[in-house]
This record gives C-alpha cells, structure tokens and sequence, in this order.
C-alpha cells in the first residue's frame, strides 16, 4: 500500500511541476488568467502570476523527495481548494473564463473539465494529507 | 500541525526568491499597473479620428455583434477564431491601425484577442479601445 500513496505522491507532483513550469514560462499570461476571474486587482494578479508558478514547483518537489512534505501538502491543498472556489465563483459570476491552470493546453477547457481536474486532484491531496494525519502511511521516512 | 505551518512558511519564502528574481529580470517588460500598457490602449476620440485607416474589431460573441457593432467593425472572437480571422485578414494591410473592443472596460476579450492578433497573426498597430463597446456608444449616440 506504501508504493500506491507513493506513486500518488509522484503523479500529483508532476501535475504541479508540469503547471508550475508552463506557468512560469509564461508569467504575465497567467497575471492576466488570474485577473480575468475579477477577484483581485491587476497589481496583486501579477505578482501572484509571478509568484504561484515557482510556489507550486517547489511544492512539487517537495512531495517528490519528501522533504518538508508536510508544508508542500497543506499548501497545494490549499492551492486546489482555493482554484476550485475562485473557479465555481466565477461561474456563478457568468465570467466566461480560462483557468490557466495548464497555461495553453487549458485554454479551452470548459467549466466541467476544469472541475473534473481540479477535484480530482483535490480528492488525491486530501488523500494524501489524510493518510500521513492518521499515520496510514507508516512511512519513517518522513521529514 | 505545528511542523506542517512552519514547513509552509518556509516554502512560501523559497518560493519568493526566484519569483522576485524573475520580476525583476523582467521588470521592464511588464505593466505592472494596467493589464494592457497605456501605450496598447487607444482613446474612443482618438480612434476615430484616425478614420479610414483604423480597422475596428468586434471581439464580443457573435449575438452581441448581430445586435449592433461599430460600422464597419468584423467580427472576431475566440469561439470562431480560425473562421473569423480568415474572413478579417484579407482586409487588413500593414498601414492600418487595428483597433479591438469588447463590450466594457471591465473585459477581457478585446485584450485576448488583440493579443492573439500580435502573437499568432504577426499584426503590428493593435490597440485595446479605452472603455470598449460602452464607451464607443456614449460618445456616439
């Protein structure tokens, strides 16, 4: 069971190192992928487009190698919880809008694909942030 | 718990030095205060003054374009974007000001499109009308 939550670790990692480095390829575009969901001011959106790509590839990488694992877990978590709300908000808003999750390759994704992708991820972060809480995992390895 | 916040913190900080790093490599090129630069932007007044050699482009959804558009406008926008711009380009020549609106100042689809038109068709000359589709009919109705 070690090897399933392990692999776990490894596919949601890459997500978020894949998302992190097309993002961070292209930083303004996601500023402006943030600020299309009109939630924050353009000068935070930005700056955010800066800053969240590198913070999920760290994040990544901390799952990977298991170093501050904790730390990485509860803020992709987050991250996830916080893209989920901010996604359903705008729809509920009527904002006709690209999540920018995947830089291009979700350009054209549509409200249902984003949901699908953002809870199934949701669902493998929790699961993780689930078995390490209640020591599941009996990994001794741990940071 | 308390292990988790304080290796959160400290991920939060790694994840700001080349964030920062990045800003700062790339300050110059980035509006920092508008989502599209002064200088990308084009004043109602101002693009009509510039007459027959401003092609106007309709970046809204095709109903809202069937309901009542800038004359002469095309119709260009994401959902029909390769159908659209085969119909807008053969109009278009290097001496024209291209001007994009949405309907408001507040969207975001004549600053997508006009970027598309940079990026991908290669356009110099694209501006983002100030205030879009509203503030076209406040000045002209």
């Amino acid at each position: 069971m070690k090897v399933f939550w392990r692999i776990l670790d490894f596919i949601v990692a890459g997500i978020f190192i894949y998302a992190g480095v097309l993002k961070v390829l292209d930083p303004v575009q996601f500023g402006l992928d943030i600020d299309n969901y009109k939630i924050l001011p353009w000068f935070i959106g930005v700056r955010l487009g800066f800053y969240l790509p590198w913070l999920e590839i760290f994040c990544g990488v901390a799952l990977v190698f298991r170093v501050v694992y904790h730390g990485g877990l509860s803020i992709l978590t987050a991250l996830s919880l916080i893209f989920i709300g901010a996604t359903v908000a705008a729809k509920v808003r009527g904002l006709d809008i690209t999540c920018g999750c995947f830089g291009h390759a979700s350009q054209h994704w549509n409200f249902g694909q984003h949901m699908t992708i953002d809870l199934a991820i949701f669902f493998a972060l929790g699961a993780l942030l689930w078995i390490e809480l209640t020591g599941g995992r009996l990994d001794d390895k741990e940071s | 718990m308390l292990r988790a916040v304080r290796q959160g913190l400290l991920l939060l900080a790694l994840a700001a030095l080349p964030a920062i790093g990045q800003a700062f490599y790339l300050r110059n090129k980035v509006s920092w205060e508008s989502p599209i630069p002064a200088s990308e932007l084009v004043a109602v007044d101002q693009a009509r003054a510039w007459g027959d050699s401003a092609i106007w482009i309709d970046a809204r959804p095709d109903d809202e374009f069937a309901r009542d558009h800038v004359p002469g406008a095309f119709s260009l926008n994401e959902d029909h974007w390769n159908e659209l711009l085969a119909q807008f380009l053969p109009n278009w020549s290097p001496d024209k000001k291209v001007v994009v609106y949405c309907s408001a100042e507040s969207c975001n689809a004549a600053r997508d499109v006009a970027k598309r038109l940079r990026d991908e068709a290669q356009l110099k000359d694209v501006f983002v009308l100030q205030g879009g589709w509203e503030e076209w009919v406040k000045k002209n109705r």
